[in-house]
């Protein structure tokens, strides 16, 4: 990232570097999509905050009997752009039934998984920026190159939507996926059919929230106490109404 | 944990006042304000004067954090981790937590 401008705030460096480190993972080329793509991604995430479609059916009953047209960008897939708006503003209805239609519709778990670790990190940085009353930086330039298109053999059904790579099955190329011997929660499993998106992950949750490895410590804590960090972390995802 | 008593309600936007943390009303007036889609440029100053510049930016970094990990959840279907599930059944049913979709997402639930 280009020097994003924190305005008047003094942002640690871990959260600089994180961010940082986030802008180029986008601008690069991915597992299955190339740079262009990734930003594209990217910027549709943004576009949907101003979707119309979106905000109506945000507040319909059901999402699945709604009809109609995103707004924004539209060099991506249809079936694509459904998946970035929808993670984007209405995440927590999202359900198994509409994960099979997307991908009936062609789009496989590993670029799948690929647009859901880009958006939500991207919309964690996005809610950071909100949150200290900034513009939202601007998106990288994409960087030339073609996706790797790897599929790790350890990743297996564990139970998620999308299979997963287990810690005691993380060898080879993904022995360093988690740190050893601690406990890894699903949520840093999640992401884990396309390794780089974890690693990234890593990354931005040890600078935003807490290293993996000091999360059982109820004593670790920032400049916030750990009360004040667990009150609005629930409290976020009450109003997210996600139940993980 | 900490010997702390705290209400579980100011989680589900009850018992602001007597979250039994620190600037718990503060913190959740902000919170919610801001992921309401509004500025939040009252709470943030009122913030501001509260916490340390540090602990300002902490918060913040929080807030992102988890728009970021709930969508990940979300999106992917995970269920809770067994160890999770079996610790926090009074809390998932002191907060209702059952109502939310993604609960579909753990079978015994």
């Amino acid at each position: 990232m280009a020097d994003p401008g924190y305005g008047p705030y003094a942002v640690r460096d871990e959260i600089r570097a994180a961010q940082a480190a986030l802008w180029r993972h986008i601008a690069e080329p991915g597992t299955w999509w190339a740079g262009a793509q990734r930003v594209a991604i990217a910027r549709a995430a943004r576009d949907a905050d101003g979707c119309g479609f979106c905000a109506e059916r945000k507040q319909a009953l059901s999402p699945g009997a709604m009809r109609g047209e995103h707004a924004g960008d539209a060099s991506l897939p249809a079936n694509v752009i459904e998946v970035i708006h929808r993670v984007r503003t209405d995440p927590a209805r999202l359900s198994r039934a509409w994960f099979d239609a997307v991908k009936a519709n062609g789009l496989e778990a590993g670029p799948y998984v690929e647009i859901i670790g880009l958006v939500a990190m991207l919309s964690g940085v996005d809610w950071f920026a909100r949150s200290l009353g900034l513009e939202l930086p601007l998106l990288p330039e994409p960087r030339p190159g073609a996706p790797s298109r790897y599929t790790p053999a350890s990743a297996r059904d564990h139970g998620a939507w999308v299979p997963l790579i287990a810690p005691e099955d993380a060898g080879g190329s993904e022995a360093d996926l988690y740190p050893a011997g601690a406990i890894v929660p699903n949520i840093i499993r999640a992401l884990s059919l396309v390794p780089s998106e974890v690693r990234v992950l890593h990354q931005m949750a040890a600078a935003h929230y807490l290293d993996l490895d000091r999360l059982p410590d109820p004593t670790a804590h920032r400049a916030l106490d750990r009360m004040q960090m667990e009150l609005v972390a629930a409290r976020v995802s009450a109003l997210n109404q996600c139940f993980y | 944990m900490t010997g702390k008593e705290v209400d579980l309600a100011a989680v589900n936007g009850a018992a602001r006042a007597s979250s039994g943390v620190e600037h718990g009303e503060e913190l959740l007036a902000f919170t919610e304000t801001l992921m309401r889609g509004e500025p939040a440029t009252a709470e943030r100053e009122r913030l501001r004067a509260l916490l340390s510049a540090e602990a300002f930016v902490d918060l913040a970094a929080v807030i992102g954090s988890f728009n970021t990990v709930d969508r990940i959840a979300d999106a992917t279907g995970i269920p809770l981790d067994p160890m999770m599930l079996a610790m926090s059944a009074e809390v998932r049913a002191q907060l209702d937590l059952a109502r939310f979709a993604s609960s579909a997402n753990t079978t015994t639930v």
